[in-house]
């Protein structure tokens, strides 16, 4: 069965509002990921976050040059224009890119300015494991004390995404979603710390 | 002629610019997000932002409470109701606890908020600096530069004219200690309210088109000076001539027949409950 452009992307909407409200919280639809029947070299969690955030009014980049096939899918689904990095409102990770690829864009990306923070990019990380028990702490609106996350997102881009959230009210917010259907998202609100011991 | 409408009125691009706008909004609280406010079948300022955000929002499962000034049951409540429950089907309930999205003007519920509940407020003005500066470029200026002197000037000089603040409603608050946001012309009693609040609050200007927002656990702080420090309106000594409640934020009335001057929960479904639970007591004190 196909995924229904309107009430499950409105689900998928209400779990990002979720996730995005309440950092660190990991929010799931495992019954519509399997549901989707696209074959496409990102991950099916990944995909519905672009269909329910993309449209013809927004850009998205993909890191990755020879993903051709990918951006020719997601524009023609979305009907959203591939852009480069420094103009793009969308940037899509996919599993196998690079870390320093990963760091090149992230130090080009829009983070928006002072009169309009809100023209800034916002990531969607795809990743292996997600869970509430790592070493990274966060800490921020939304959060009631401190909530933990883990991202398999390796320390120095964490160190590269605080650099670029410094200047609050600039900043960039992350989606991350795994292959079963799970996401969480960390906003520029949150602080991130990395700890040794949870 | 009827014909069927798309569910939540909307068209699906419609929905998805109003919820990129949200997202950006929880992930900069107190910001006012610019969004393209669309047409609706109500005038706007009758209530057209915090309208567009639910029907953004909302979906199959979920249950939906509209207030107005604290009552279920006036006309601009009972109409955006009649439009969402018309366009979605969803189920309409007067009990707070119960819904799922709370849509409000003017009032917080007296009831606590839960996580699992989101508050949609209805805004006529976003701009809290609006009286002292009329051009939203320069505001927009202000509120990047932070200079917030023009909101402080304002309170000053109400203490000057009348030797307090004399904010009715929509007292300005500190978001998150960056931003100074339009909290809705909520009562000043409200107000604390919205500080660590466990629900999320999405607050909405169509006229504006303006959407902004305070997430769960942030800090909310209303301005004040140390020497005049903020307060919230009293009721003290005074009770709800219907149920009895007291520490709760009441209309003032006069009784017709007596023409003393009585006091009525502004909160009627608040009202209500309380009424029935003294009801159900009486009932068992009086046959068990």
């Amino acid at each position: 069965m196909a995924i229904d452009q309107v009430h499950d992307l409105q689900l998928v909407f209400r779990k990002l509002l979720h996730s995005m409200s309440h950092p660190g919280s990991i929010s799931s639809f495992p019954e519509m990921a399997d549901r989707v029947d696209f074959d496409l070299s990102c991950s099916d969690t990944t995909l519905l976050c672009a269909m329910a955030l993309l449209d013809a009014e927004v850009t998205f980049h993909i890191l990755s040059k020879d993903n051709q096939n990918l951006i020719g899918k997601i524009a023609e689904y979305t009907l959203a224009k591939y852009a480069p990095i420094q103009e793009a409102d969308f940037v899509i990770v996919l599993q196998d890119d690079k870390e320093s690829d990963i760091l090149n864009a992230m130090d080009q990306c829009k983070i928006g300015n002072l009169i309009n923070p809100q023209q800034s990019s916002t990531w969607i990380i795809e990743n292996t494991r997600l869970s509430n028990d790592g070493v990274l702490k966060l800490t921020g609106p939304g959060i009631k004390s401190h909530a933990h996350l883990e991202t398999g997102f390796p320390s120095v881009l964490w160190y590269s995404r605080n650099e670029r959230t410094k200047e609050y009210p600039l900043g960039i917010d992350l989606i991350f979603t795994d292959n079963d259907g799970q996401l969480v998202c960390v906003p520029r609100t949150t602080t991130v710390e990395i700890t040794e011991v949870k | 002629m009827k014909t069927e409408s798309h569910f939540a009125f909307f068209d699906e691009g419609s929905k998805k610019e109003i919820r990129r706008a949200i997202l950006k909004a929880v992930a900069i609280p107190g910001y006012q997000v610019p969004f393209a406010s669309r047409e609706m079948p109500i005038a706007r300022g009758w209530g057209t932002g915090g309208l567009q955000i639910t029907l953004s929002i909302i979906g199959k499962t979920d249950v939906l409470k509209v207030i107005d000034q604290g009552a279920d049951e006036s006309v601009n409540a009972v109409s955006i109701k009649k439009l969402v429950n018309s366009t979605t089907g969803v189920k309409l309930v007067e009990r707070t606890q119960d819904a799922s999205i709370i849509q409000s003007r003017h009032r917080i519920p007296e009831v606590p908020l839960t996580e699992d509940q989101i508050l949609v407020l209805q805004v006529p003005q976003p701009e809290p600096l609006r009286k002292v500066e009329a051009r939203e470029y320069i505001t927009k200026i202000l509120h990047s530069e932070d200079d917030y002197s023009g909101a402080w000037l304002m309170l000053f000089e109400q203490i000057m004219k009348y030797g307090k603040t004399s904010t009715g409603a929509d007292h300005p608050v500190y978001v998150n200690n960056r931003y100074v946001m339009a909290p809705s012309p909520i009562p000043r009693f409200d107000n604390p309210k919205m500080h660590q609040s466990d629900a999320l609050i999405l607050l909405g200007a169509g006229r504006e088109k303006k959407i902004y927002a305070v997430p769960p656990y942030t800090d909310v702080k209303s301005l004040a000076f140390d020497d005049y420090p903020f307060s919230v309106e009293s009721f003290a000594g005074k009770h709800c001539h219907l149920c009895g409640a007291t520490e709760v934020f009441m209309d003032e009335l006069i009784d017709t027949e007596t023409s003393e001057t009585i006091y009525q929960c502004n909160d009627t479904s608040y009202c209500m409950d309380r009424l029935n639970e003294n009801e159900e007591a009486e009932v068992k004190g009086n046959y068990v």
